[in-house]
């Protein structure tokens, strides 16, 4: 789990932010994960393929290059909005709000299984040689938090991978702290069931009683005080983040508008919901995993058909976390983006499934200085390769960046003797996108 | 009322002092520069290569053993003359010895992890005799539970953990932990320690002579098969006989925690100032190439034949299921398979359709690609079957198919993982690899096994490995005896002599106190290596047993000087690792279980496995919290979390690469966890009833020994003032008073 977070300047070297006036202050970061058709969602094709063998490769870590079936896409496709982007029938509500949304058409990265994949997209880098960290443990490294009681970076739902956590070599400080949508959000944060809160009160009084002596006695030893702000930062989280979690003061339009108490959307609408009222509390970087654990559950080889009641699940309360947030007038400052590790394959491996994709598929962004109603870049005829202005996926972590007042390019660190970056390759910002 | 803070290093939101021992191959961090030194190498009785970068690395310059200085100290603990010299030196003024209690306290928790008993504590107050500490010294050291600890200080530097995903090894490598336990136990000789890890042989006797004059292999000890974890552990899963993975793991542990170098930077790039070179990197791991892993399956006879038999039962049932089962789904299958066939371009027909042994090589690779195509999975199947049939072959296949969460690895036997040679790759020739990717060999970049420092022609007769480690434990080669003691001291006193314990170049600095270093170096080869005895000569020390505070006056006059306490003018106040944490607290608890060996237990038995329901957890196979925390289960994993939140939250380490310092952050998650954690709540009742039983109700007694079993000394006064005050004479109240002692800022610390 993560640790505590430091507050902005409290880090040795830190690559202190904003370099430049920031668009947005928080970061909504939806990952779904598995893998999304782009195919199927926001990227459409005709179906002249379909049935057609075409050159390929193999399934997962089978590169051998093979010819395989394409199969039809089954959605049919509705324009949307004063910009008319075409949206699936499997996102009617995010189709919805599409004029708030710059689609983004033209990703790609290098891997081509989960793991693999999920740590280049969340760490900039291919394999684990190195300690490297989580995009967002980057931001709370560069930016610090901004709410004294409650961390820079968190992470919402079971990610793919604990990589997509991890503070790496600029320490557990920075590192995602997970927090659930339920009662306790963090682990231990709540007292045991049958503590009461006068009784703990007196309890920290009775602790500071005790320690006085030894806390005398070893004054200047820099650990001993920092214990001592430990435990009173482990008491504000106690009061903060149930505060954050409790949601009975929602008025029912809104609970409404993220499908909360519909079966379908219930778990991610709460989740979003917890995610718009943490940015509230200025946190930086909110990190959701949908559909996690294992490969993901997006991952669909065996029929694509699988996608749909996890496009039921996220659809309404996505459309909900965007309107919600400009009824507020939050959605300016609160950049929303949605993404996977990879897209799908035009073809199957197998009859009505598709496979990986790295070289092709489809983010999209909102909010946060965003140019909504706009399409940029684009994959071949067939779904399969970014063919216009293609985008490495460190272009997405520069623009996100950018909109937080950082320059990628000064997001580096020294780590005995040797300079680690977190953008590596790529052309730098999305700037089409940007307004 | 001053202590050995460093208040450049506190703070609750410093980068980790780990950062240097952190899992990134640290590119400088290794030799590099030493060429600021100032020791020349002198005319070396041990055979080191003459590479001219090299000539000037103290570590390398021969041990010689320095004169105990005369006349400084009262102390007759050669360790004390050294330290006391570099006080006259510096004038600096060493605090006054610690209290009984205080010292008790320090030196269980440093030998065992294990807080003294309040029995203990009276037996060692009451000890008027002269020899008193020493006593004491012995039975800790002469304890099991001194293994124990100590093995968990080792194993953090040899990279152990049960869970890792390229880890081939991980089902059985506690075996390993446990070899390592019981030779710290038996005090086994370092040099022996390290060699039977390296080679599976305590001693170079790896030959015997037969009567008729045929030189033969002596059979290893059998227990010592198990230390051979050590390089299995790093043994990957990809393919057993290509692997690179084992021998690359092998050089960036052995370079570090046996040579005190951090070699593992040196795969990728030659760094401007490093000596070692990346050919340096690839000729060591030259040396470990020819190793393959090897299952070795744990079972007698008996057990062999009756798995044999099982198996055979086992297919013979499936056998009769399968026949009928086969012909059922045949029409459809096919029917399925031909679709799928005939949608493939007619060339790749033409490979299909071929049977199998009649294809070449490149047409099987095309069949084998288009495996997954052509795969017909059961559910395919049953799409396409009439209701009644679908249902038989429901029915069939549950049968057949294994139980659920019963995919287990290499049947019922318990199996451990070993290495050997491998004849052929030992004849396959050694090359620098791009990156370190083991699919990117630099054929044009041949490498000789050898190793940083090696003579110019290692006799390489018996082995590769065997070379090296006849030439690493050879009690002249200096770097291994200052290494190891430097670590020893390291853990008894906080920090080491040399303060980064696996980097004794240039940014470890110099040692603090080269003399006393040289001195302890020399004196652990001459005691054979034994690590107890030199445990024995540093916590025996005036040293060891100064207090942790002195005069505010002095400490004033001392923190100008030396504000780091590097010259040990008291003891350092140090933070209690994870482990001795957990075993504190149910030891106070009274419900600590001792149990020495065995698999590790995972105590994610709700809260943080919620998450993970989808997916049950395979290594959840003890969930039975009281162990000694050092058998918790540890690791890391892509895509799970591996390790319990409470070891994460005191700063242990994944075990991916050594760890020879351990980060020691201050952070609210650890509060949190004493706080609130579930078993902190279980183990205060424990307490609690504990204090009720043994104080017969008095609550004043109750307080006493509350604080004796949690922090090995009775309360001031005041302290027994405001405890029961909070008591109020409710003995109820008794398990939130539990609670305050585990959440004292002295229970995880050490003075």
């Amino acid at each position: 789990m993560g640790a505590l977070w430091a507050e902005a300047g409290e880090i040795e070297n830190a690559i202190l932010g904003p370099h430049f006036p920031p668009k947005a202050k928080s970061v909504i970061f939806l990952f779904m994960c598995g893998g999304v058709s782009h195919i199927d969602t926001f990227d459409p094709k005709d179906n002249k393929w379909a049935g057609k063998i075409m050159d390929a490769v193999g399934f997962g870590d089978n590169l051998a290059e093979m010819k395989r079936p394409v199969i039809p896409c089954h959605r049919t496709f509705t324009r949307y909005g004063e910009s008319g982007i075409p949206v699936s029938d499997w996102f009617p509500h995010v189709g919805s709000v599409i004029d708030d949304i710059a689609v983004v058409r033209s990703m790609w990265c290098n891997e081509s299984n989960h793991f693999p994949a999920v740590i280049e997209t969340c760490t900039g880098h291919r394999g684990r040689q190195f300690d490297h960290p989580t995009f967002g443990s980057w931001i709370s490294y560069a930016l610090g938090t901004a709410n004294r009681n409650l961390p820079a970076f968190v992470n919402i739902g079971r990610p793919s991978s604990p990589v997509q956590l991890t503070g790496g070599y600029l320490g557990a400080t920075v590192a995602a702290t997970p927090f659930n949508a339920g009662e306790t959000p963090i682990p231990n944060l709540l007292p045991p069931k049958g503590c009461s809160a006068s009784e703990r009160e007196r309890q920290m009084q009775a602790l500071d009683e005790l320690n006085r002596e030894f806390r005398d006695t070893y004054a200047i030893n820099s650990d001993i005080a920092a214990r001592a702000r430990a435990y009173e930062l482990a008491a504000r989280m106690q009061l903060a983040a149930p505060q954050v979690v409790d949601f009975s003061d929602e008025p029912q339009h809104v609970l409404d508008l993220y499908g909360i108490g519909e079966k379908e959307t219930d778990d991610f609408g709460r989740q979003l919901l917890l995610a718009r009222r943490l940015a509230e509390q200025d946190v930086r970087f909110i990190q959701i995993c949908h559909a996690g654990g294992g490969n993901g559950r997006w991952d669909a080889h065996d029929n694509i058909e699988s996608h749909a009641p996890l496009c039921r699940a996220t659809d309404k309360p996505i459309a909900g976390l965007i309107r919600d947030l400009k009824q507020r007038g939050m959605l300016d400052q609160t950049l929303v983006v949605w993404s996977s590790e990879f897209g799908r394959t035009p073809w199957s491996q197998n009859t009505t499934g598709r496979d990986h994709n790295p070289k092709g598929y489809t983010v999209w962004l909102a909010g946060g200085g965003v140019k909504g109603g706009t399409v940029h870049g684009a994959t071949d005829e067939v779904g399969y390769k970014a063919i216009e202005h293609p985008h490495y996926y460190s272009d997405l972590h520069a623009t996100i960046l950018r909109q937080l007042g950082l320059d990628y390019n000064r997001m580096q660190i020294r780590v005995i003797g040797r300079t680690m970056r977190l953008v590596e390759d790529g052309d730098g910002p999305i700037r089409e996108i940007l307004s | 009322m001053v202590t050995n803070a460093n208040p450049e290093r506190g703070g609750s939101n410093r980068l980790s002092p780990c950062l240097l021992a952190h899992p990134i191959r640290l590119p400088w961090l290794t030799f590099c520069a030493f060429l600021f030194l100032l020791v020349s190498f002198s005319s070396p009785a041990f055979p080191v290569s003459t590479n001219k970068d090299l000539k000037t690395l103290w570590v390398l310059k021969p041990v010689v053993r320095p004169e105990v200085p005369a006349g400084v100290t009262q102390s007759t603990n050669p360790i004390d003359a050294f330290i006391a010299t570099q006080y006259r030196a510096k004038s600096l003024l060493p605090a006054q010895p610690a209290d009984k209690r205080t010292l008790l306290r320090r030196v269980c928790l440093d030998l065992t992890g294990l807080p003294p008993t309040p029995a203990e504590q009276e037996a060692f107050l009451q000890d008027t005799s002269p020899d008193a500490y020493e006593k004491v010294v012995d039975r800790l050291l002469n304890s099991e539970q001194h293994a124990v600890r100590y093995a968990r200080h080792w194993l953090d530097v040899l990279r152990y953990a049960d869970v890792d995903d390229r880890m081939l090894a991980a089902p059985g490598i506690y075996l390993w932990r446990d070899w390592v336990i019981k030779a710290l136990n038996e005090d086994m000789p370092y040099d022996q320690f390290v060699r039977a890890q390296l080679t599976g042989y305590r001693t170079d006797a790896r030959t015997q002579i037969t009567a008729t004059g045929y030189r033969v292999p002596a059979e290893p000890r059998p227990e010592d098969l198990f230390a051979l974890g050590f390089l299995a552990r790093g043994g990957s899963p990809s393919n057993v006989k290509d692997d690179q993975e084992l021998a690359i793991s092998a050089v960036e542990t052995v370079s570090t925690a046996f040579m005190g170098m951090t070699v593992g930077c040196a795969k990728c790039h030659d760094h401007m100032y490093d000596p070692i070179s990346q050919r340096d990197f690839y000729a060591m791991k030259a040396l470990f190439d020819p190793l393959v892993l090897r299952k070795v399956t744990l079972a007698t006879a008996g057990e062999l034949f009756a798995q044999g038999k099982a198996q055979e039962e086992a297919d013979r049932k499936r056998a009769a299921i399968e026949g009928p089962m086969n012909e059922l789904i045949a029409p459809y299958k096919k029917k399925l398979y031909e679709d799928r066939v005939a949608m493939l371009p007619p060339d790749v027909q033409a490979v299909i359709r071929k049977p199998e042994k009649q294809r070449t090589a490149r047409e099987q690779k095309i069949a084998d690609d288009y495996y997954p195509i052509l795969r017909i999975d059961p559910e395919k199947i049953e799409e396409v079957m009439p209701e009644d049939e679908k249902k038989k072959y429901i029915e069939m296949r549950k049968q057949i198919e294994p139980k659920a969460g019963g995919r287990r690895r290499g049947g019922g036997l318990a199996a451990f993982w070993t290495v050997e040679v491998d004849h052929a790759r030992e004849l396959e020739k050694s090359y620098i690899l791009t990156s370190g990717n083991p699919e990117r060999p630099e054929k044009n970049h041949e490498v000789e096994p050898g190793w940083p420092f090696a003579p110019s022609k290692p006799d390489f007769h018996e082995g590769r490995v065997e070379a090296f480690s006849d030439w690493l434990t050879a009690p002249e080669n200096p770097l291994f005896a200052r290494v190891a003691v430097n670590r020893l001291w390291q853990w008894h006193f906080g920090q080491g002599l040399q303060k980064i314990p696996s980097d004794f170049g240039l940014l470890g600095g110099t040692p603090s106190n080269p003399r006393l270093l040289d001195w302890l170096a020399a004196e652990f080869a001459s005691r054979h290596f034994s690590m107890k005895e030199m445990h024995r000569l540093m916590v025996t020390s005036d040293t060891y047993k100064l207090a942790s505070t002195a005069s505010s006056e002095m400490a004033a006059g001392n923190a100008k000087i030396d504000p780091d306490d590097t010259f040990l003018w008291c003891f350092r106040l140090q933070r209690l690792e994870a482990e001795p944490i957990w075993d504190s607290i149910f030891t106070a608890a009274g419900s600590l279980d001792l149990a020495v060996g065995g698999p590790s237990f995972d105590i994610r038995s709700r809260g943080e496995k919620r998450a993970d329901k989808e997916e049950p957890d395979e290594l959840a196979v003890d969930a039975h919290p009281s162990r000694r925390a050092a058998y918790m289960t540890r690791g890391f994993s892509s895509n799970r979390d591996a390790m319990p939140s409470f070891l994460q939250a005191f700063d242990v380490d994944d075990g991916r690469v050594p760890c020879p310092l351990r980060t020691q952050t201050v952070t609210a998650p650890q509060a949190l966890f004493l706080m609130n954690g579930e078993e902190v709540d279980k183990a205060s009742a424990q307490f609690a009833e504990r204090l009720r039983k043994e104080s017969g109700g008095d609550l004043k007694a109750a307080v006493d020994l509350a604080y004796q079993f949690a922090i090995s000394r009775p309360p001031s006064s005041s302290e027994r003032e405001h405890a029961l005050a909070y008591l109020e004479n409710d003995p109820a109240r008794l398990k939130n008073f539990a609670w305050l002692l585990f959440n004292l800022d002295e229970f995880v610390y050490v003075r």
